[in-house]
């Protein structure tokens, strides 16, 4: 008979339910997973909705990356009627989706990052509760809680609500912003920007010079990302890229996505060919791997100031994450500059279903975010759903790489304890959405 | 704490400007989303977000209801069942069905001054007080509502082309042919999708005890089209229709 040994422990600041399931047999590690909580099943129970009424359920899918969520699937609707959105509602989604990802960010670097990395990196002997925290450095939690506050004042300002949108629908934003909230949003981006960089310093100041622990480092991962052309951090518009460890990267129509991944709708895990190959990754790291330079003269300098071991290890997702609320906060000034802000522009009419099958795509927070619904035609009735989540295309290499590094650990120590409090570092570092990945 | 959830109750509690002012009057003992402790320990009040779906966590609910002198239930779907009434094959049960519970804030997600307000009393010791009306009282648009009975409603939601916001010349959704829940709905959210001119969807729940009663009376006002009669999920997208109340 084989004996089978499983030790389960509840992950904790992490955003939803998890858990560490570390398989045991014969006194040696088969496997570690990350399992994530209850599936709720979106899939199934978006099936015989109305198109239109499509956005407001997936947004519920998640209450940190509801933008995401909302916006990508309006995309995937526009592309079934065949409409295209006006160029203001392309500035007012994009603004919606930086104002997510400083929330989301902060919150992350607040709660989860910053007492995760003052352990890996020593300074202190457990991880900082809030209240440690606002007593260890004030001037960092007011920095981060403005930009949490920040993020949350965009989306409501812009969306209507702070959570789970209001302005954006399939066909465009319902909003033509007062100079009176541009005003305001831009005296709140200035804001965001020096506590940013701010935030970046002391990162460097603190860790910079450090070595990031091994079992940090990744895989040679493949990293997916959407890529525009420009160069630049676009997470709303552009092609998918695949960059495989040493081979020339492979860019392709997200129409044509089932040639490299594909899901079986209503279950989880996504499986990949063999030009993606094993280790695929998407979030920030993979943005960075593929754009290899956000164009922004300060960003280069400070990312000067990390090792080539930094770079190879899931914790410079973290740098990552403050340098994207840097970049994406720069854009959104440049944004509300434009005259086409403030116009009262209409939106286009949904007359009638062009494409039986629609995919919708952005870069989430956590990385590549798709939508695909096919309709009968007829009713604009969904009839099959599939969703790409960020979180589940990550899965694979995060319990590739808990399972190494427990086994090394197991065979050191022997000691399952301490793999259930090392292994949720390293889960945590990839800033897992659990509310995402059990849809 | 969270059941099955989005966990957006927990990000807008955390993003509310008197969050700051809630953890230097409070002692959080468990907060699985920020704090590393494991074990629920005796409180004063809990607040819980998400649903009921899976057998394990009527024993989470007993358990806090063990430790804390009061509980409530924050968000719709703790409140109510939440979006996940959507689902024919899952449970997505409000925790008043499990234990006994000292209140709810509503809302998909709880409008932050709802929720800034109910905190505020909470931290005071005080109960928190919901609107009683319905969203029809405080809107913008009560002016143009129509008392017209029998009025077609074809729509639930706007072509965009036909959005017209607060500011601009609109009337009454229903008058317009569109669906807004508002009638049922209890107010507290400032008509946030009205003034987008969006229908309400009725995400802050019955404004009564007996929200069958409302549903009929307010299909009785109504002439709902046969395309709306047969949609799943109008009425019942937040709260499944055989939870108690």
């Amino acid at each position: 008979m084989i004996f089978i040994f499983k030790v389960v422990d509840v992950c904790t600041r992490v955003e939803g339910h998890g858990n560490v399931n570390i398989l045991i047999q014969k006194d040696e590690i088969k496997r570690v997973e990350f399992e994530i909580g209850a599936f709720r099943g979106f899939e199934n129970f978006l099936l015989n909705k109305k198109l239109l009424d499509m956005p407001r359920i997936v947004s519920r899918i998640c209450g940190l990356c509801h933008a995401s969520q909302t916006i990508a699937s309006c995309k995937a609707i526009e592309s079934m009627y065949g409409v295209e959105i006006p160029e203001q509602s392309v500035l007012l989604r994009r603004l919606l989706m930086t104002g997510e990802l400083i929330k989301s960010n902060s919150m992350h670097f607040f709660f989860q990052s910053f007492p995760d990395l003052s352990l890996i990196f020593n300074i202190h002997q457990k991880p900082l509760d809030p209240y440690e925290l606002i007593k260890f450095d004030p001037q960092l939690t007011t920095n981060l809680y403005e930009l949490i506050k920040i993020g949350n004042d965009i989306d409501r300002i812009f969306g209507g609500k702070s959570i789970h949108l209001i302005s954006p629908i399939p066909g465009g934003i319902i909003y033509a912003p007062s100079r009176k909230n541009v005003t305001i949003v831009k005296r709140y981006l200035l804001k965001a920007l020096s506590n940013i960089e701010w935030i970046i310093e002391k990162f460097i100041n603190l860790f910079a010079s450090l070595s990031p622990p091994e079992e940090y480092n990744l895989p040679n991962p493949t990293f997916l990302a959407l890529y525009n052309e420009s160069g630049s951090l676009d997470r709303y518009l552009g092609n998918l890229r695949i960059k495989a460890p040493k081979s020339k990267p492979i860019d392709f129509s997200i129409n044509n996505y089932d040639k490299y991944f594909n899901k079986d709708s209503g279950l989880m895990g996504i499986n990949f060919n063999e030009d993606c190959g094993e280790n695929v990754m998407v979030g920030p790291m993979a943005r960075y791997g593929i754009l290899e330079t956000y164009n922004v003269d300060e960003i280069i300098t400070y990312l000067n100031n990390f090792s080539k071991e930094w770079k190879n290890s899931v914790l410079f997702a973290n740098v990552l994450r403050l340098v994207e609320m840097y970049v994406e906060t720069k854009q959104a000034l440049v944004m509300l500059e434009d005259p086409v802000l403030n116009a009262r522009v209409p939106l286009p009419s949904l007359s009638s279903v062009k494409k039986k099958i629609g995919i919708g795509v952005v870069e989430a927070p956590r990385g590549t975010l798709m939508h695909q619904y096919r309709t009968n035609g007829k009713d604009e009735i969904v009839e099959d759903v599939k969703l790409f989540i960020a979180t589940e295309f990550n899965l694979p290499i995060i319990n590739k790489m808990i399972t190494k590094y427990a086994q090394g650990l197991y065979e050191k120590t022997g000691d399952t304890d301490l793999i259930k409090k090392k292994v949720q570092l390293i889960i945590r570092a990839f800033d897992p959405c659990i509310s995402c990945a059990t849809h | 704490m969270s059941l099955t959830s989005c966990s957006g109750c927990t990000s807008s509690l955390i993003s509310l400007d008197v969050f700051p002012q809630f953890l230097e009057r409070t002692k959080l003992v468990y907060f699985p989303f920020i704090l590393d402790t494991e074990e629920i320990e005796d409180c004063d009040f809990a607040l819980i977000e998400g649903c009921v779906s899976e057998p394990h966590q009527v024993d989470i609910l007993k358990n806090v209801r063990k430790h804390a002198k009061s509980v409530y239930a924050l968000g719709t779907c703790a409140a109510f069942g939440g979006i996940l009434s959507l689902s024919e094959k899952k449970d997505a049960e409000p925790i008043s069905n499990y234990i006994e519970i000292d209140g709810y804030i509503p809302g998909c997600a709880p409008p932050s001054k709802l929720l800034g307000n109910c905190l505020i009393r909470l931290i005071e010791n005080k109960d928190i007080v919901l609107p009683k009306k319905n969203m029809c009282m405080s809107c913008p648009l009560r002016g143009k509502m129509d008392l017209i009975l029998n009025r077609p409603i074809i729509k639930m939601i706007p072509d965009p082309s036909e959005i017209l916001t607060e500011e601009e010349e609109t009337k009454c959704l229903l008058r317009k042919g569109i669906l807004c829940l508002g009638p049922i709905t209890r107010e507290g959210c400032e008509n946030k999708c009205i003034k987008f001119g969006m229908p309400c969807e009725g995400c802050l729940g019955p404004v009564s005890k007996d929200y069958v009663s409302n549903i009929v009376n307010f299909l009785s006002l109504i002439n709902l089209s046969h395309d709306l009669k047969k949609y799943k999920g109008l009425f019942y997208r937040f709260s499944k229709p055989n939870i108690k109340r």
